[in-house]
């Protein structure tokens, strides 16, 4: 069986990258967390962010739905001393689940009792970003699903996150000032692209360029991707108007 | 085996990783005669401060290492994207769902360990471990595709093995060497290909989670 893109039939995830796209006054974050968590049933979801800026001696950026009760508890605890999502979390490739962390020692064991107290949930996972220029990102999402569904709903919410996370970073590098480099898209990716806006679908594109269907795939994600699109529809028509498709390669 | 070592927690396999750097340095110095920088007997470059994965084959009686690769996001510093443009003139390919792998070595101890045809046999193994390794960890992370850059020796390694690939981008001589950059399919039946070629039908990291990934949202 072929594998369906993605993003075509979801328009929810489509509804949430198309906001972080346009959205443009920093005050407009937490509704957007807000809807973040409605849609995927979470308890919280929090965005923390490094190197966002050239300027050296800026701090990391923070966007939670956390109650204003558990941040002040946080802070006068000195949590983020011991939390080893933010210790070790931005820094790695792999999403982590919460559920990994070594519970052995005293404090992380205090921080994650608190933090269920205070209403996080009691799974978490977190996602790391690797951004263009060395800028970080790490974002974690909670929930209270129990043990059977959560073994599916992890990865799930890997797989969606993934893409949330990162758009997020770059909606928020955008709101803090950062020029975002202009798109511009390789020979094969356009071609992939000029073919999908013909209607074909990957595997069709697929046989007129003489490629494989997973390449194919892998374009058009590169293509979505460096477009900041949430879909392939969305894709070629972001790059129409930005006239990248006009060149016939 | 394979084990996986976030470079960001290097330290707590720190004999190992330094083991890696050290067989990387005989293979892509000694060995292939790369130009690639050794200090201390170590072979070590800048995006291996870039926070990469590790993928470290190790002997599943002895311990011993066996052969390694690297992975890196596409959306941050990479080597195809910043040290062979050349091979992607319109741009390297760049997507959170897409990851390189660098640094693909096999331990040249086993060459010297056994006979010819025994250390044939241990070096294929070794490559499809890793190779398997590649696919498992990126399933597990929900990466879809791999790109990398191998030469023309590469190549044929795996088209023997059945690791299917793409050429993206223009190819070119690159020192002694045809050079590509390539794309893997990051899926189930790439797994089972290699699993095939490689006698390694269980999965060959430490721990398993399951693949499937059911839609919940609307349940």
């Amino acid at each position: 069986m072929r594998r369906r893109d993605r993003h075509d039939d979801d328009p929810e995830l489509f509804e949430l990258l198309a906001n972080l796209e346009e959205i443009a006054e920093t005050t407009r974050i937490p509704a957007l967390l807000c809807r973040l968590l409605e849609i995927y049933g979470l308890k919280s979801v929090a965005y923390l962010g490094s190197g966002l800026s050239a300027q050296p001696g800026q701090g990391p950026y923070l966007a939670v739905t956390y109650s204003d009760d558990w941040v002040d508890h946080y802070k006068a605890q000195r949590f983020v001393d011991v939390d080893p999502a933010v210790q070790i979390g931005m820094r790695r490739m792999l999403p982590i689940d919460w559920d990994t962390f070594d519970r052995r020692d005293k404090n992380v064991r205090r921080l994650f009792g608190e933090a269920a107290e205070f209403g996080l949930g009691r799974r978490g996972i977190s996602l790391p970003v690797h951004g263009q220029h060395g800028d970080r990102a790490l974002v974690s999402i909670t929930s209270d699903a129990s043990d059977r569904d959560w073994r599916h709903l992890r990865l799930y919410y890997m797989r969606d996150f993934q893409m949330l996370a990162l758009h997020m970073h770059q909606a928020i590098l955008r709101l803090e000032g950062q020029r975002m480099e202009t798109a511009s898209l390789s020979p094969r990716e356009r071609e992939c692209l000029l073919w999908v806006a013909e209607g074909k679908t990957a595997w069709e594109t697929a046989i007129i360029l003489g490629l494989s269907e997973h390449t194919v795939r892998c374009y058009l994600e590169s293509a979505r991707h460096k477009l900041g699109a949430a879909n392939n529809t969305h894709a070629v028509n972001k790059a129409g108007k930005a006239s990248l498709l006009s060149q016939i390669p | 085996m394979i084990t996986i070592v976030e470079g960001a927690e290097r330290e707590r396999h720190s004999t190992l990783i330094d083991e890696m750097f050290r067989m990387r340095a005989a293979v892509f110095a000694d060995r292939l005669e790369w130009d690639v920088i050794v200090t201390d007997g170590r072979e070590i470059d800048r995006f291996d401060a870039e926070d990469p994965l590790y993928l470290l084959s190790l002997d599943n009686q002895t311990g011993a290492l066996q052969g390694a690769v690297r992975l890196l996001p596409t959306t941050g510093p990479n080597m195809l994207r910043d040290v062979f443009p050349v091979l992607v003139p319109g741009g390297a390919p760049a997507s959170p769902l897409i990851w390189e792998s660098s640094r693909f070595a096999v331990n040249p101890a086993a060459f010297n360990a056994c006979e010819r045809a025994e250390a044939n046999h241990v070096v294929n193994c070794t490559t499809i471990e890793l190779l398997c390794g590649i696919v498992e960890v990126c399933q597990r992370a929900g990466i879809e595709h791999v790109v990398s850059v191998f030469d023309a020796r590469m190549a044929r390694i795996f088209r023997t093995i059945g690791c299917t690939f793409e050429v993206i981008g223009t190819p070119a001589r690159i020192g002694r060497t045809m050079t590509y950059a390539g794309i893997f399919d990051m899926s189930e039946a790439m797994r089972e290909r290699l699993g095939e070629t490689g006698r390694l039908l269980t999965p060959v990291l430490a721990t398993v989670e399951p693949r499937r990934i059911p839609h919940p949202r609307h349940a």
